[in-house]
């Protein structure tokens, strides 16, 4: 299935992120980053599911927890996603 | 044992703050560290500690609350990060040795807002005097560790916008008892035990940092992100949070928090003075000792001093302990405040309270001095 990844800077952040999204009514979970997607090691990411992305970003600007970067996972593979 | 030592740390907890510790050690492993249910759980508990105490302080966000080990340690970072080897310092005339060991070893430059005691006004008019340019940090606490006094921190946070100087203030005795809006006062940081009138356990502490305080690190180490960068991650909580957390403790510190603000501070302080007050009049009528309190307990808040006439102190202290009462007496940490009132040659008994104190344990206390003192 596909979905999306938010970066996080970390695991306060991210739980922020998804705190947020919760008031907004948007399901997400918290998740350690893979490898592949953090060129700095360690991070968190917050998965949501592809339909919510538009919706999640203004949630998430507005309470000033923009991501670091996004992902879309498609069939396994990340790939980057401008925002 | 009648408590009478919560100025050192708040012995009695709500059982509460037990039950969370318990419940920490059955169930959470380390934030940061895992996604899975104990790291996560670790990690919600820390968030939910840092939000309560976000909110108790009007504090920028939740990432602002930095965990600390005392407040000792929370003061360390903030003089630290503003005050370099060699700088400027302004402080009151009634610090702790957790600010002015700090700036010793710095070597700093330190003038003293010096100040008669309870004169509220007298301290603002120090402060406004001696910030000059070129201060590095002003640094006062909110209520003295030895004499209650409650310090003119608003006004002096005035003095400090409009000059912009960095201001630290050390809520070591006011926390749980007096709120501060960090965002109003504009100050660079809020440095607070956890173990005192939080009802946390003893090895918590925080720092609340302003939105635009510079932060340097003090302790360097892992903090479960940017592990591939040498330097320490530049946001925070995550830049002075090295090494594992005490989540036990931070869970014990949630709960004392949630039972402050359920009880409400106003209400907590209220008590406290009204049974400072009933002390303070007891002891006026026990011959041979001096007490250091307002008739109306203006500007002083849960703590009070007495100095006895033809008693050492600590002697006095030992009698009370002999009689199931807890005091404590001495310096109590902070020369420069006994200084600042007179009582440097001697120290003080020092007489502090808590939410579980009792005017039946008050009176049992004025007992026992009468008996000693009889």
């Amino acid at each position: 299935m596909e979905h999306y990844l938010m970066i996080a800077r970390s695991v306060t952040f991210a739980q922020r992120m998804q705190r947020a999204l919760a008031r907004h009514g948007i399901r997400s979970r918290i998740f350690r980053a893979p490898r592949d997607l953090t060129d700095r090691g360690c991070a968190y990411a917050v998965r949501i599911a592809e339909g919510d992305l538009p919706a999640a970003l203004t949630a998430l600007h507005r309470e000033g927890l923009d991501p670091v970067q996004i992902f879309l996972s498609q069939r396994g593979f990340y790939q980057e996603v401008a925002t | 044992m009648i408590y009478l030592d919560s100025a050192a740390t708040t012995f009695q907890k709500p059982r509460s703050v037990a039950n969370a510790m318990d419940r920490a050690l059955a169930t959470m492993s380390s934030p940061g560290r895992g996604g899975y249910p104990a790291a996560m759980a670790a990690a919600d508990a820390a968030l939910d500690c840092r939000t309560e105490l976000a909110e108790l302080y009007h504090a920028e966000s939740p990432e602002q609350v930095v965990f600390t080990l005392n407040a000792t340690h929370a003061l360390n970072i903030a003089i630290k990060s503003l005050v370099p080897p060699g700088g400027r310092a302004v402080v009151s005339g009634y610090e702790h040795n957790a600010v002015t060991r700090p700036l010793a070893a710095l070597g700093a430059q330190v003038s003293v807002a010096a100040a008669p005691l309870f004169q509220r006004a007298a301290v603002t008019e120090a402060f406004d005097r001696l910030i000059v340019p070129g201060t590095d940090a002003v640094i006062c606490n909110h209520v003295s560790n030895v004499f209650g006094f409650v310090q003119p921190v608003e006004e002096i946070a005035a003095l400090c916008r409009d000059r912009g100087v960095p201001f630290i203030i050390d809520a070591s005795q006011s926390a749980g008892l007096l709120t501060l809006d960090m965002k109003a006062l504009g100050a660079a940081f809020i440095a607070m035990p956890g173990h005192k009138g939080l009802y946390g356990p003893q090895g918590t502490g925080v720092l609340i940092c302003g939105r635009d305080a510079p932060v340097r690190t003090v302790l360097e180490g892992g903090t479960g992100s940017q592990s591939l960068e040498q330097a320490m991650p530049d946001f925070l909580p995550d830049r002075l949070e090295a090494g594992t957390h005490n989540m036990p403790g931070i869970a014990g510190l949630l709960a004392g928090v949630r039972f402050v603000r359920k009880v409400g501070p106003e209400a907590i302080c209220q008590e406290e003075r009204r049974l400072t007050l009933l002390a303070a009049e007891g002891l006026r009528r026990v011959p041979g000792i001096r007490v250091y309190a307002r008739p109306d307990l203006k500007a002083q808040v849960g703590v009070l001093s007495l100095v006895p006439e033809k008693m050492d102190p600590e002697t006095l202290g030992a009698a009370l302990a002999d009689r199931g009462i807890a005091v404590r007496a001495g310096l109590h940490c902070a020369p420069l405040a006994h200084r600042s009132a007179g009582t440097l040659e001697t120290g003080t008994v020092r007489v502090s309270l808590s939410h579980w104190n009792t005017r039946e344990e008050i009176g049992r206390f004025l007992g026992a001095m009468g008996a000693i003192f009889r």
